[in-house]
């Protein structure tokens, strides 16, 4: 695919973190999250937006077609998010696949076990208790992966696009799960919430 | 919630709908009846007992009532209810700013159920006829004769039966008529801290807003105006906020000027709306490179009485555009929002409105769709980009 033909839309979350959506799948089936240079290496993508001069990016994940960047820089999405797109754009064009899958538990990733055992725990609090919850606004939240004890997450239904997910995520799951799963160290939204079609809040008119 | 989590403030969001995990949360989310500010101030009081509260912030019209009375009641930082209701009044706030002698366009209040023929031929023209409650000239239309009037009275009258504009009540049977005050039109972005008003920013509308509808477009700051009148349009802010009774917190007006000097035609106890305050930057961002410090983090700091490490809006000059609505019918998509962005000086844009969504024109609607924002050397740039990236939106709807 030519580069040209790569649409790419940046999402800023805050000033640390943003989301890319790109157009086209960047990882099918999984969620890899990166939170050093090093173990960057050997994923072309997260080789390259690591490599950013001046973003000092701390942690990647990707999923689907969503990339999401988290950087140290004070710098304004506004002011570097092309240089993420155009790595990003760069490496989808290329001939080699941007990101591997996931390796297996038995591949010498340490703390792959520890994160299966926080996956099964914190799916369970999201069955009982997080969905149940949810689903009263007509939403569902998605547990998509745990990273290095870091839950990534997708919000649907009413929850997506809602002019109060953040409330839920922060005010609601995060609180819970730092009761109930102490071991989680964060949450990433991997949620694309510009697509929701009946967010359960509308967001501010003006 | 971005800005207290910056400053590693701990937060309790309250709401009219109770969370689906208020239950789970009690100390981070808090169900308030806002219609009824006492009570909800009441349960604030109650809530403090075991969760102290340090300030409180309202984020529009209706909270910055709720946040008066809690703070009232808790004694925290705050305007007092009287000045946050006159603030969201418009009547009231045209009473007190004309007792203070704030040049503001000659007003009346009406019945909606008085005859409008009849009115019609009582009224100077043009006028402007202006609901109290509604919020983003929302229910504003301009008349320029008596056919006009009628007209745009009973286009009013059936935008205040509808359900949540006539939930508020007495407000929603009675309308302003004003004179219409020709002229060019800016925003004035404020802190009041201690009685004193520090203006953070005042901002152009270059595109005119002479009616018959007030659907806005682009902010530009800084102003293009030149400084005396600058010096003339703070002066007058000033004296509105004094009149109106503000005391503490974020302020946001609405000016005209001609050659008469300004005309204050609103003001509100509360930021500038929606996603319009991500335009504004202040401190480390002076020379484009750095974050900066938002409206949010200041307001936040200013509610807990922390230290503002600046009110100096950065060097750069910035611009938003409230994306007009472009038609009446249910979104379907919005093409070009990646031309929109690649425009050079524009940081974002940001599509609100979701798929599937009714956008409903002025007068009766008000919602836009998205936002565009830029930053560059000058406001022409800046307008000149906010202006090229529109053109490359196209908005299905069907």
């Amino acid at each position: 695919m030519a580069a040209a033909d790569i649409r790419i839309t940046a999402e800023p979350i805050d000033n640390q973190r943003c989301k890319f959506v790109v157009s086209v799948p960047v990882l099918e089936g999984g969620v890899r999250r990166f939170s050093s240079a090093d173990e960057a290496r050997g994923a072309p993508l997260a080789e390259a937006i690591f490599g950013i001069p001046g973003l000092a990016v701390s942690e990647l994940i990707v999923s689907g077609n969503l990339v999401t960047v988290v950087k140290q820089s004070p710098a304004p999405w506004q002011a570097v998010g092309k240089a993420v797109g155009a790595a990003i754009r760069t490496t989808l064009a290329s001939d080699v696949p941007p990101v591997a899958p996931a390796p297996s538990p038995e591949s010498g990733n340490p703390a792959a076990g520890n994160d299966d055992a926080l996956y099964e725990q914190v799916a369970k609090v999201f069955d009982q208790q997080v969905n149940p919850m949810v689903a009263r606004h007509g939403g569902h939240v998605e547990l998509i992966d745990v990273q290095d004890a870091v839950v990534m997450l997708r919000m649907g239904g009413g929850c997506q696009g809602c002019g109060m997910a953040d409330v839920t995520l922060r005010q609601g799951i995060e609180g819970m799960l730092a009761q109930l799963v102490p071991a989680v160290r964060g949450i990433v939204d991997i949620t694309d919430h510009a697509t929701g079609a009946n967010p359960y809040f509308q967001a501010a008119k003006k | 919630m971005e800005a207290a989590r910056q400053i590693g403030v701990e937060l309790t969001v309250a709401s009219e709908q109770a969370s689906t995990f208020a239950g789970a949360n009690p100390a981070g989310l808090l169900t308030l009846d806002f219609k009824n500010p006492e009570r909800a101030a009441d349960d604030v009081h109650v809530f403090a007992r075991t969760q102290p509260i340090q300030g409180v912030v309202g984020v529009d019209d209706d909270t910055a009532i709720v946040a008066a009375a809690i703070a009232e009641r808790l004694k925290l930082k705050g305007n007092p209810m009287h000045a946050a209701e006159a603030a969201r009044d418009k009547h009231r706030q045209r009473q007190l700013l004309a007792d203070a002698n704030v040049p503001i366009p000659r007003f009346a209040l009406h019945l909606l159920s008085e005859d409008a023929a009849e009115l019609a031929t009582t009224i100077r023209y043009p006028c402007v006829l202006k609901p109290l409650r509604l919020s983003a000239s929302r229910g504003v239309i301009r008349a320029d004769n008596p056919q006009g009037f009628i007209k745009a009275h009973s286009r009013l009258k059936a935008i205040l039966a509808q359900p949540e504009a006539a939930a508020c009540g007495e407000p929603a049977w009675h309308y302003l008529v004003e004179e219409f005050i020709p002229g060019y039109e800016v925003a004035l972005e404020g802190l009041v801290v201690n009685r004193r008003l520090h203006v953070l920013a005042i901002f152009d509308k270059p595109d005119p807003l002479d009616g018959p509808f007030f659907e806005e477009t682009i902010y530009l700051t800084p102003s293009r105006v030149p400084a005396p009148l600058q010096a003339a349009i703070r002066d007058c802010a000033d004296r509105a906020v004094r009149a109106v009774g503000i005391v503490e917190g974020p302020v946001h007006a609405e000016l005209r000027y001609n050659e008469r000097g300004p005309w204050l035609i609103e003001l509100a106890a509360r930021p500038i709306g929606g996603r319009c305050s991500a335009v504004l930057r202040f401190g480390a961002g002076g020379l484009g490179l750095g974050a900066g410090v938002t409206l949010e983090e200041i307001i936040v700091r200013h509610s807990l009485g922390m230290p503002i490490p600046s009110l100096q809006r950065e060097r750069l000059a910035a611009g938003v555009m409230m994306i007009p609505i472009p038609g009446a019918g249910a979104l379907q998509e919005v093409r070009g929002v990646t031309e929109a962005k690649g425009v050079p000086l524009i940081e974002d844009v940001q599509i609100t409105a979701h798929p599937g969504e009714r956008l409903v024109p002025f007068p009766e609607g008000s919602r836009y769709p998205g936002f565009i924002f830029a930053r560059g050397e000058t406001p022409a740039v800046v307008e000149a980009a906010l202006r090229d990236a529109h053109r490359r939106l196209e908005f299905v709807l069907s």
